[in-house]
């Protein structure tokens, strides 16, 4: 898919997917990649600069395999921020699907 | 590749970053390595799912990027929509070279502007003149000078009837009823051609506005 179209929905589709609950950048970089074929690494990136707008905190906990995993958790701000993108969201998509459907000119 | 080419592949691109920021960012490497490791992946599987590192270094250069042009739109809000513009470019041109040198020659510049694809007019340029040159030009002409002759008709007919009315003084006998009836009928049909005209001209008008106006969207456009 193209990438033009996935940068700008990953911080969304980020926030969503700890909306349910705290996850490892592990956890949340295999599900991504799998859903929207993104690489790995390009989880990393966006999970630090939602840690430093501050939509996100992090912290460290043990696990019975491997090494200590460190956590995400949504902040206030990033809950407030997820409700907001995904009005957006919705509402671009809908117009966006409009005007590819051929439904305007 | 390796972990540990990856990690040191990793730092390089970064190395324009502080080094405490280098650090932080290896780590979540080195540990996304480590239980990808305990949940039986291989080192190279793992390093082909990351992503190439100078790649995945040069999308941390692009958040900072996109902050900037926050700022921008903070501070000026009727050049947010060019402070976009630009961070997208130079976001494409991170992406596409993945290099710190990337980061500085046009981050520090602000002013890339965004490669938009620029349309080719010409085509429908020269079919909106030709077009009006060869066809509308005449058939602008004709329907103008129908409705003008249209509209002549309806004054004529309206001074018949008026110069009829006028007449009566001097008629008498006969010649009263006929210059009254001639001059009911001019009248009459003066009115009944000018509401005619009335429609005509007013469809004529719509149509022109319309016509100018694909051929503004035409021109300016494309097709």
């Amino acid at each position: 898919m193209n990438v033009q179209f996935k940068k700008g929905v990953l911080d969304l589709c980020v926030l969503s997917m700890l909306k349910e609950s705290d996850q490892y950048g592990y956890e949340l970089a295999n599900t991504l990649s799998e859903i929207i074929q993104i690489s790995d690494g390009t989880v990393y990136p966006i999970l630090r600069k939602l840690a430093t707008d501050g939509m996100v905190t992090t912290y460290l906990q043990e696990s019975q395999s491997g090494p200590p995993r460190k956590y995400y958790r949504l902040t206030g701000l990033g809950k407030k921020t997820l409700v907001g993108l995904q009005q957006e969201w919705l509402a671009f998509s809908k117009s966006v699907n409009q005007i590819v459907g051929g439904d305007v000119q | 590749m390796t972990r540990e080419e990856y990690i040191s592949a990793l730092k390089n691109a970064l190395r324009a970053l502080p080094e405490p920021d280098i650090t932080d960012i290896a780590q979540d490497f080195e540990e996304h390595f480590s239980i990808g490791l305990s949940q039986g992946k291989t080192e190279h599987e793992i390093a082909a799912e990351l992503g190439d590192p100078t790649i995945v270094a040069g999308t941390y250069f692009e958040e900072s990027l996109e902050d900037i042009g926050h700022t921008m739109k903070e501070s000026a809000a009727h050049t947010a929509a060019a402070a976009a513009a630009s961070s997208s470019a130079n976001r494409a041109a991170i992406v596409s070279s993945g290099t710190s040198s990337a980061y500085s020659t046009d981050g520090s510049s602000g002013t890339t502007q965004a490669a938009a694809p620029v349309k080719d007019l010409s085509g429908a340029r020269l079919f909106v003149i030709l077009l009006n040159v060869l066809v509308t030009w005449w058939a602008a002409l004709t329907i103008y000078c129908t409705l003008l002759s249209f509209w002549c008709v309806s004054l004529s007919l309206m001074a018949g009837g008026i110069a009829a009315f006028a007449g009566l003084s001097a008629a008498s006998g006969q010649w009263t009823a006929v210059l009254v009836l001639s001059g009911i009928a001019g009248v009459m049909m003066a009115a009944a051609t000018g509401i005619l005209n009335y429609f005509l001209s007013k469809w004529t008008v719509i149509g022109s506005k319309a016509y100018i106006n694909w051929n503004k969207k035409l021109y300016n456009k494309g097709f």
